[in-house]
């Protein structure tokens, strides 16, 4: 950790996050939605769906880093206009992938937060080109890193003068194939102890089991994370991508109704 | 070429076509006022013969003749129905264009290349009312329209505040992260500063928004974009790249309807412009005047006169009629302590156009 300069804990007070009135590090914040922008349709009621259930951001994917470059790419700018509209329309603030730096101005002229996903967390050029546009960053750990090595990017944005960064730890991999990877809980209290940024969990990407979804969301409150990033979509069966691990809203509701009162009860413990 | 691709060229085409028949037909109505109708037999007949003589392999003579002739029967139609020939400056989708749809429902539009053409083409009688911008919420005055207000002798009859979203367009072939130039009214790029330089865009002005649209569609620069609203991007089909980039939301246009003739009623609302003596305490003198008959102003504009640059006029809206005793004893005594004193006359307060 010795690089870190800005990225540390030291005395500094926790940084707190205002996106469009959501206080990302003081409140425990939930970001929903679906994996991809598919259609204003599908957009429009999964962002009214995640809206009733008490979600705080709305989340969707207009570029989609794939693994395979036949699969589908997103709607792209398309994609980034029905967000807006979803987003406008519910008044939830909308967060958004950017994987590409010729990007990242046009992306930052619609998104609220602007994600860096796992895949780039060590694209230098893109954590530069974010931090120079001053829009919250959510910052995902890389598959593969350490969390020396995602403090580092963080302190890639930081350092061009971007202050609003928010991590998010989505698994890792590991020996373990029955998840697809493993999720590191141990990073919440990890991270706090390290640096002022606020954290928060993946429980979709990190386990890709819709059972395992819930129990794990209910383990980020019970760790101390600030928040939750959870893919719902209103026909998950219909789903260009990720289908088989996005709620439905029927199961974001019901997971909605047992996190408020986690949270308030954790509120509730003595330091 | 892909059958998408073709499709996508045939419909442009069409969609040219409309326009400019739209454009053929405010020329026919215009045509009207300066030629009886007699003479336009022997024209016809002319111009259907000319066609013909065009000789395209793809469109025959009978079709064209048969185009033409259908052309002209609904220009006639049109030329009937008395439409009131509005004009006003630039293209096609311009705001002037919007404001004069919400002040004249029922009129044919006519584009006008600069100000000045649509003051003196209402002054000729080429054309029955006019439609000219007079400030903007962001960048005030509009300094043309202020200095042809004052030299020209025509009356303003009506109001309208038309919001403003300015949209980015660009052609489908044009990819958002190449474009580095932006086309628009030198208005409409102050209105969007701080957009283009956040994206590093380069503003390059043009004489009208839509007129840049237009030429944007027709040219297809490189890596251009331009500054126009929304009706722009269906005229001219143009995607919209991001609507609403004006620095502030709340960005209004107020546009005035001007005619040879006074407003045919009394009116709510009255603007002057006059001059006063360089002199200590002349301009409070008039102002305390409003002041003192309870007269609530909308409006103080000032602008240095052409032809003695160290003295100013005044542009004053305000609420009342011409009719209202207040007001005419005020003007009345105005009428001794300015050294010009023009009345555009008075008219019914605006409405928000939609």
């Amino acid at each position: 950790m010795k690089n870190l300069r800005l990225a540390v804990r030291e005395s500094r007070p926790r940084t707190v996050i205002d996106v469009c009135g959501v206080a990302v590090g003081r409140d425990f914040v939930v970001i929903a939605g679906p994996c991809s922008v598919e259609s204003e349709e599908q957009m429009m009621a999964s962002a009214r769906a995640v809206k009733a259930a008490g979600a705080d951001m709305l989340r969707g994917g207009a570029f989609k880093p794939r693994t395979s470059p036949y699969a589908f790419q997103g709607l792209g700018l398309r994609g980034l206009k029905l967000l807006a509209r979803a987003g406008r329309e519910t008044g939830l603030p909308i967060v958004t992938e950017v994987i590409d730096p010729r990007d990242v101005s046009w992306v930052a002229e619609f998104a609220d937060v602007l994600q860096i996903g796992t895949r780039n967390m060590q694209n230098f050029s893109l954590l530069k080109e974010v931090g120079r546009t001053g829009r919250p960053v959510l910052l995902k750990r890389g598959m593969y890193s350490t969390l020396e090595e995602w403090l580092n990017c963080a302190e890639y944005i930081l350092s061009e003068g971007n202050p609003n960064v928010i991590l998010c730890e989505r698994g890792i991999r590991t020996f373990e194939r029955y998840t697809r990877n493993t999720l590191d809980l141990s990073a919440v209290p990890a991270i706090k102890e390290l640096t002022h940024l606020p954290i928060i969990i993946d429980p979709t990407h990190s386990t890709g089991r819709l059972s395992l979804i819930p129990p794990m969301s209910v383990a980020a409150v019970a760790a101390g994370a600030d928040g939750l990033i959870i893919e719902v979509h209103h026909r998950p069966e219909e789903a260009l991508c990720d289908a088989a691990q996005a709620l439905t809203p029927a199961m974001f509701t019901d997971l909605m109704g047992r996190l408020r009162p986690l949270c308030n009860f954790m509120d509730g413990l003595p330091e | 070429m892909k059958l998408e691709g073709l499709h996508k060229k045939i419909n442009k085409i069409d969609r040219e076509l409309l326009v400019l028949l739209q454009e053929r037909m405010g020329l026919a109505l215009l045509s009207r006022k300066l030629q009886k109708s007699d003479a336009d037999a022997a024209r016809e007949e002319d111009a259907l013969a000319r066609m013909e003589r065009l000789n395209l392999d793809l469109v025959k003579s009978s079709f064209s003749r048969q185009l033409l002739k259908a052309i002209i029967d609904e220009s006639r139609r049109l030329q009937e129905e008395e439409r009131p020939l509005v004009a006003f400056q630039g293209e096609h989708g311009a705001y002037g264009e919007v404001a004069s749809r919400g002040l004249v429902p029922e009129g044919a539009y006519i584009p006008c290349l600069e100000f000045v053409d649509v003051f003196r083409g209402v002054e000729e009688g080429e054309f029955d009312l006019g439609v000219v911008p007079v400030e903007n919420s962001l960048e005030g005055a509009v300094t043309q329209v202020n200095d042809l207000l004052t030299t020209t002798g025509l009356k303003v009859i009506g109001e309208i505040k038309v919001p403003v979203n300015h949209c980015l367009l660009a052609t489908d072939e044009t990819d958002y992260r190449e474009i580095r130039v932006v086309y628009s009214h030198p208005q409409a790029l102050a209105q969007c500063r701080n957009f283009l330089l956040r994206n590093k865009l380069e503003a390059r002005p043009y004489y009208d928004t839509a007129g840049a649209a237009k030429m944007l569609a027709r040219e297809n620069p490189k890596a251009s974009a331009a500054i126009a609203s929304a009706l722009c991007a269906e005229l001219y089909d143009l995607d919209i790249i991001k609507q609403g980039i004006e620095d502030e939301a709340s960005n209004s246009t107020r546009f005035l309807l001007l005619s040879r003739q006074p407003y045919d009623g009394r009116g709510d609302k009255t603007s002057i412009i006059f001059a006063v003596a360089h002199e200590a305490g002349e301009l409070y003198g008039v102002l305390k005047l409003f002041a003192e008959a309870g007269i609530n102003l909308t409006r103080i504009a000032s602008m240095p006169l052409r032809s003695d640059p160290s003295n100013y006029s005044f542009f004053l809206d305000f609420e009342g009629s011409l009719e209202d005793e207040n007001v005419a004893s005020v003007l009345a005594r105005m009428q001794e302590m300015t050294i010009s004193l023009k009345n555009l006359g008075s008219y019914p307060a605006g409405k928000l156009a939609k």
